[in-house]
């Protein structure tokens, strides 16, 4: 899943497809997650890690255009995304998404990574 | 179970292990990990959670290649449940059943027409859901 933060609100937000829908129905048996960020390729955090652990809601009463919303942040992470974009007809399910908001409640977070000690911990 | 391909496992660099914590919060945490010649998996011991023997986790090994114009290739992962044993400081991590995926194996495309039956479902349990 591809997060996205919200400054505004201070939450995250991630988008799944419903072909990818296991975590979402998860979320709704328990709305208790995590999110970790520990890959710098993908993080954009140096080689720090951070774990957020924190309360989802899934959102599926808009399965086609509620995520739209979150077009601007998606593109920014994957600008090859507006090409599946265009065939949209075609990849009809992947474009049927559930928006999953998380606001944040613990942050864990290892300097350099370095798991082998213990996180820093923040409350929100 | 989808029968684990240690030699898939060992191009991995790092393991994430998750289990869920006393406060009922997923707790994940990334280590290094190898695999030796017996194939028993040996994962360096995080220091939180300070207590891993007879657990029951899930390890996530998962790769990704940043593309020069944004995005991301190579995209590959491992999800792998089963138990965590310490015995004199070693972590050792006995596997029980994974999932997988690897875009070089499985395009894309073919990864979502693969899973078209969770969408059916999820689908239908919404349509039953409006219908309540």
């Amino acid at each position: 899943m591809l997060p996205f933060y919200l400054p505004d609100s201070g939450k995250f937000v991630v988008t799944s497809s419903i072909l990818f829908s296991k975590k979402a129905e998860n979320v709704k048996q328990n709305p208790k997650v995590s999110l970790l960020f520990s890959n710098p390729e993908g993080s954009k955090v140096g080689k720090h890690a951070v774990l957020v652990q924190g309360i989802a809601h899934a959102d599926d009463s808009d399965l086609d255009h509620g995520w739209e919303k979150y077009l601007s942040y998606w593109r920014k992470k994957e600008p090859y995304i507006d090409a599946y974009l265009a065939e949209r007809e075609k990849f009809g399910w992947f474009w049927k998404r559930i928006v999953v908001q998380v606001e944040p409640k613990k942050i864990l977070a290892w300097k350099n990574g370095d798991t082998s000690k213990s996180p820093e911990v923040f409350g929100v | 179970m989808t029968s684990l391909d240690y030699h898939r496992l060992g191009n991995f660099r790092y393991a994430i292990i998750t289990l869920v914590g006393d406060d009922g919060f997923p707790f994940s945490v990334s280590t290094d990990f190898k695999i030796m010649p017996d194939k028993k998996i040996v994962l360096q011991k995080p220091a939180q959670p300070s207590k891993l023997d007879g657990k029951r986790v899930n390890v996530l090994f998962n790769h990704i290649t940043g593309l020069p114009g944004g995005g991301y290739g190579d995209r590959r992962y491992m999800l792998v449940w089963g138990t965590t044993h310490e015995h004199h400081g070693t972590l050792t991590f006995e596997p029980e059943k994974v999932s997988e995926w690897d875009e070089k194996i499985l395009p894309f495309d073919q990864y979502c027409a693969k899973t078209a039956p969770q969408g059916a479902k999820y689908l239908g349990k919404l349509q039953a859901s409006v219908e309540a």
